[in-house]
Formats: structure tokens, C-alpha cells, sequence
């Protein structure tokens, strides 16, 4: 007999770390993106490798999923990330106050940190405004989004994944109150086919609640943009946070040859028309002076934003929603053979398709172990070979 | 918010290319991803690639007004006028409007074997990097260097700018010869340096390159495959001369 065949809506991430995840349980995967791969909540972030540091205080579920999954990464994922550490930084009273409990959040959560003298910190980082009053160093690290969710599919592809970017779910197949596939639209060809399969994972992100829509089903999203400035020069080595709960433009995330300063936060309605407040990006710029004085001196290069898939619970601010995951089995809505998973994030991608794939095999009567905690990964470039 | 007449390459493996026009509307300091953007919602069949929006990806690269470059970097306010024409690039397969098929490219750079990120040669105030000692201290992790991504985000300008690779099939491109070129640089091992110089030295190589430094000119990140790969020329040569006297390899 062969194996269960599972259809995976959306290659962000999510999407493409449980492709590789259930691949690698043996099962049959075909993968189906409406665009190119990864291009929209995953493409456009942080390129944040989270140590936790920043939810150690305010949200320790994902302040411990991130450092558990950041030191994984680290020994599976290659040409993907720059690992050069991060430094909280104090400029105020007020940050100093916070900082004993930031060290109490990362010893709660067994994230390693060292505090440094100013003068330490600037010696590591000459641009920092110097006149912090504390810095503390964490192992942020950093991510290139396209590759980080591209080698999850090469690997997933090697195999036996099937990927389809381009490929837009238009219905979801229904027979007996048990989803049996998606029915496509291929913009290549512009027509539509029905993929038949045991069971569907909604990884849509931001469009999960359309995409359960489909079969009459309600998901707690709560699409939530945010916003990235980039600018014309890297200006630091490590990623710069500033030393307080997470509030807009409190970070500056170091790439390649750029800085990125992020982030705010605002709910939306349609992730697909995400429109920019003029003010956010002057808001960044400012909130990234107070970190890093010279960039002012720098033009910037980009500005992006994507919506967050958040879940949405009641009576919480957006800034305080669980940055968390969670599946969704629709049986629960009595319909079968469909799930959903949800918020988290980059970090925690493979985390996160490991509890998605113990549902999904359980769910179809399979008792194959999750093997991706030591399966290395595959470069990026071999999506392609 | 400038009004823009757009018109975009149109195509598909089966039928005839068209230009379609599209008339949006963006906020003023929009670049032209945005505008690419505003397109597809008026037509969702409208296939382009894209994901960073800040030029790390290397995925949205097409030519606008002839010229290739990344749209997600470019202001609007560095167009010419608020007429645009946006074309794939050139010298790959296209796939679907502007999407091309970049399978060919990627095999090349892995065989290329550049490494994506690089241990940085010196941090941004000119020292050279420390070592992190805070995980090493922990016990979690092994002593390493501070590292990077690389300069080139493999985003296929250059081949696109490549006159060579317009006018002949099987030259390696600009930006495989500069990975290898990085490669070499980077290696301390003589028989891989010596492996890589014959990748660069056989045919398709460095020596099909027209020198027209197209390449180097419309590179997004000011990385210089062109002169990447007249180092590597030189390199051949010298050790050419050197074998010719007795030296070897």
C-alpha cells in the first residue's frame, strides 16, 4: 500500500518545515504555493534568528521554543544564517531598571547571556549610541528568509516532495464531512486540477482563515503587519535590541551589507493590501537613531511589510498576543482529514512542524517518529539540482 | 500618490509575448516592487517573483526600462517618468511574465561551491573579529568566528546584463566565475584551489568572457564579477607561465 498522501497549502516557513518533516516520516508530500516560494510573511521579516531574549520577560513559552530551536538550527541549517550574537542595550534609566528582570527571563528560560561593561560593547560595536548605560549579550543570530525556508524544501524535495509554487488553492475537496484534496489553479498553464489526498495542512499563514474559509471553517488568525526599514549600510555586527519589552523600532537586525531596523505592529484586514503608514517608517528611522546615532547619516535602501498569522485571543493587545503556535485539528469542527497550524515564527519553524507532523501521523493511524532535530539539511542552491 | 502608466512583458511557454498596460497608483516614496505590486492586484495572474523587499533574497530581479535591477530598491523617484516598462531578464528560460526559471543558475553556483556566508574578513570599523566566547563559555557551542552572508545575492543581473552569455550557449556566467574566483580566494587547500582553476579554465569558462564589464555595471551590490574574473585570468596565466618553466602546479 502506499503511503498517505498530504497536501500542504502554503511553502512559507511553516509550510516548508512540515513538508520536510512529514517527507522525511516517509510520507507521500506535495507542497502548493499561490507565488514563489516563501514570498510573503516568511520573505519579508525580521531575518531575526530569535535567542529568546526578546520574549524572556513577556512571554517565556516563546522565549524557550526559541532558544531550544535557534541552537538546533545552528548544527542542521547551512548557508543560511549569520550567527554573531546579540546585545540588549540600556539608554536609559528606565532600560536599566528592566534589565534584572531580562536576566531573571533568560536564566527562566536557559538562554545563555553575558552582561557587558559600555565600554565592552562598544569595542564590539563601535556605532552604538555611547552613551548606553548596560549591555547584555545573547546568541541572536540572523537569517536570509528565502534560504532559510528553501533549504527545508530542498531537503523535502530530495525526498520526494512534490513543490508547487504558483499553484493556488481555489476549494477545498469534500466528501462525507471529510476534506479528500484541493482543487488549483496553476497560473502557469491557467487551468485548474484537483490534487487528491488523506489529508490537507493549512500553512497558509495570514490567509489561513481564507483558506479554511474554503471548507466552512473559522480560524483564530489575527493577520498583524509589521514593518522593516533597511538601510544603506550595515552599521553593526551583532543584532542590536534595545534592553525593555518589545515595542516598535526597538531592534536593528544586521545583513550582509545592510542594517534592518524594525518593527511595528497593526492589525489588518486583507494581508494582500498591507498599506504603509507614511509615519512608521519615520518612527523606525528615529527609534533606530536612539540605538545607532549614525543612521542618520545613511539612506535607506528598502521597506517592507508582511502580516504576522498571529492567534487571535480574546481581550489582547496585538503587542501582548503569544508569539506561539498552535495546530488546529478541524475535527473539532467536525470536518476530517484537515488541520491547521499557525502563528510562531521563522525561528521556530522546524518546532513547529514537528508537533504538526505528530498530529498529522497520528491521525492516520501512523507511529513513525519525527527525524528533523538531526537530519541535516540540504543548501538551499540543491532546491534546485 | 504618482499616477503610473505601466506596461509588463506578458507571456506564457505556449503563446505569443505581449506587453499588457496597467494604470496604478502608489504612495509617493514607493519603489518599484510597489508598483510591480499594485499590478498584480489588478491581475492576479500577473506571475513576478519576490520576498526580502530589501535586496537579500535576490529573487525579484527584472529589467525596467531595459536596465536590470532589483524593483524592490529602486525609488520611483530615481525613474525617468511615470511611464515604465518591466521585462524579465534576459538570458534565462522565462517560466511566466516576468518569473524566469533559475535552476540552471543555482546548479552552476553549487558547483561553483562559493559558500553562502563567509567568516568577515574584518568587522565594520576596520578590526579583525573576535571569536564569541559567550556560548563557548556555556559549553553549547563550538569556538567559531563572527561570519556574514556573502556580497552577491544571486540574483541573475548580471547574466542578464551579459552580453557573452546573449551571443554564446554554455559560458558560466558572471556570477558563477566570481564564486568560483571567491572560492579560490577563500580556500587554503592547493588541490582544491588547483580544482577550482580548472573549472575557470575550461571551456565556458573565463576565457569566453568579452570583457565588456556589463556584468560589474549593473550589479546591485557592487560586487565586481568582472574583475573577479580577470584575477582569475591571471592566475591561469601565472601558473601556465610557471608550468612552462618547470615549476608545476
Amino acid at each position: 500500500m502506499p503511503a498517505p498522501h498530504v497536501v500542504i497549502v502554503g511553502a512559507g516557513s511553516t509550510g516548508a518545515a512540515c513538508a520536510h518533516d512529514l517527507a522525511l516520516r516517509g510520507l507521500r508530500v506535495t507542497v502548493v504555493e499561490r507565488g514563489e516560494f516563501s514570498n510573503a510573511t516568511t520573505g519579508r521579516n525580521h531575518c531575526l534568528l530569535h535567542s529568546g531574549g526578546r520574549y524572556a520577560v513577556t512571554d517565556q513559552e516563546s522565549a524557550i521554543e526559541c532558544i531550544d530551536e535557534n541552537l538546533l538550527l545552528r548544527k542542521i541549517m547551512p548557508d543560511a544564517l549569520e550567527l554573531n550574537d546579540g546585545l540588549f542595550v540600556a539608554l536609559t534609566e528606565e532600560d536599566l531598571g528592566f534589565k534584572a528582570r531580562f536576566i531573571a527571563g533568560c536564566e527562566a528560560c536557559h538562554i545563555p547571556y553575558r552582561e557587558l561593561t559600555p565600554a565592552q560593547a562598544l569595542a564590539r560595536e563601535p556605532l552604538l549610541n555611547p552613551k548606553l548605560l548596560a549591555a547584555v549579550q545573547v546568541p541572536d543570530g540572523v537569517f536570509e528568509p528565502w534560504r532559510f525556508s528553501m533549504a527545508f524544501l530542498a531537503t523535502a524535495r530530495s525526498n520526494g516532495a512534490v513543490c508547487r509554487s504558483y499553484t493556488e488553492v481555489v476549494e477545498l475537496v469534500r466528501q462525507n464531512g471529510s476534506v479528500t484534496g484541493v482543487k488549483v489553479l496553476d497560473r502557469v498553464t491557467g487551468k485548474t486540477d484537483t490534487i487528491g489526498c488523506d489529508l490537507v495542512v493549512n500553512a497558509a499563514g495570514p490567509w489561513a482563515g481564507e483558506v479554511a474559509g474554503f471548507g466552512g471553517i473559522e480560524v483564530p488568525v489575527q493577520p498583524t503587519a509589521g514593518i522593516m526599514v533597511t538601510v544603506g549600510r550595515r552599521m553593526n555586527n551583532m543584532v542590536v535590541n534595545r534592553l525593555d519589552k518589545p515595542s516598535d523600532g526597538d531592534i536593528v537586525v544586521p545583513q550582509r551589507t545592510t542594517s534592518i531596523i524594525g518593527t511595528t505592529s497593526w492589525t489588518v484586514t486583507d494581508p494582500d493590501a498591507i498599506d504603509i503608514p507614511p509615519e512608521h517608517i519615520q518612527k523606525m528611522l528615529h527609534k533606530g537613531i536612539e540605538l545607532i546615532p549614525e543612521i542618520a547619516t545613511v539612506t535607506t535602501r528598502g521597506v517592507g511589510a508582511a502580516a504576522r498569522p498571529l492567534i487571535k485571543r480574546a481581550n489582547e493587545d496585538e503587542r501582548d498576543v503569544s508569539r506561539t503556535f498552535e495546530c488546529f485539528d478541524h475535527k473539532r469542527d467536525g470536518v476530517e482529514g484537515f488541520v491547521s497550524i499557525s502563528g510562531g515564527k521563522t525561528t521556530t519553524a522546524r518546532g513547529m512542524a514537528e508537533k504538526l507532523g505528530d498530529l498529522v501521523t497520528r491521525k492516520l493511524g501512523l507511529s513513525v517518529a519525527c527525524q528533523t532535530r538531526t537530519t541535516q539539511l540540504l543548501s538551499y542552491r540543491l532546491f534546485y539540482a | 500618490m504618482p499616477k503610473l502608466h505601466v506596461r509588463v512583458l506578458r507571456q506564457r511557454p505556449d503563446t505569443q509575448a505581449r506587453y499588457d498596460h496597467f494604470d496604478v497608483e502608489v504612495p509617493d516614496d514607493a519603489n518599484v516592487i510597489d508598483v510591480i505590486e499594485a499590478c498584480w492586484r489588478q491581475d492576479q495572474n500577473l506571475m513576478y517573483r519576490h520576498a526580502c523587499h530589501h535586496a537579500s533574497c535576490g529573487t525579484c530581479a527584472v529589467r525596467v526600462d531595459g536596465k536590470e535591477v532589483l524593483p524592490c530598491i529602486v525609488p520611483l523617484t530615481a525613474c525617468k517618468s511615470t511611464d515604465l516598462v518591466i521585462e524579465p531578464l534576459r538570458n534565462f528560460p522565462v517560466v511566466g511574465d516576468l518569473v524566469v526559471d533559475v535552476s540552471a543558475f543555482f546548479q552552476r553556483q553549487a558547483a561553483a561551491g562559493m559558500v553562502i556566508t563567509r567568516d568577515a574578513e574584518e568587522t565594520i570599523d576596520g578590526h579583525p573579529f573576535q571569536p564569541s566566547e559567550l556560548l563557548q563559555s556555556d559549553g553549547k557551542l563550538e569556538r567559531r568566528h563572527y561570519n556574514r552572508f556573502e556580497n552577491c545575492v544571486e540574483c541573475g543581473i548580471c547574466l542578464s546584463a551579459c552580453p557573452t552569455l546573449s551571443a554564446t550557449d554554455g559560458f558560466f556566467g558572471p556570477a558563477g566565475l566570481a564564486a568560483v574566483h571567491r572560492a579560490w580566494e577563500k580556500s587554503t587547500n592547493a588541490t582544491e584551489r588547483a580544482a577550482l582553476l580548472d573549472l575557470a579554465d575550461r571551456d565556458g569558462g573565463v576565457w569566453q568572457c568579452h570583457g565588456a564589464y556589463e556584468c560589474s555595471e549593473a550589479c546591485p551590490q557592487e560586487f565586481d564579477p568582472a574583475e573577479a574574473i580577470m584575477d582569475l585570468r591571471r592566475a591561469l596565466i601565472q601558473r601556465k607561465v610557471a608550468a612552462l618553466f618547470g615549476g608545476g602546479r
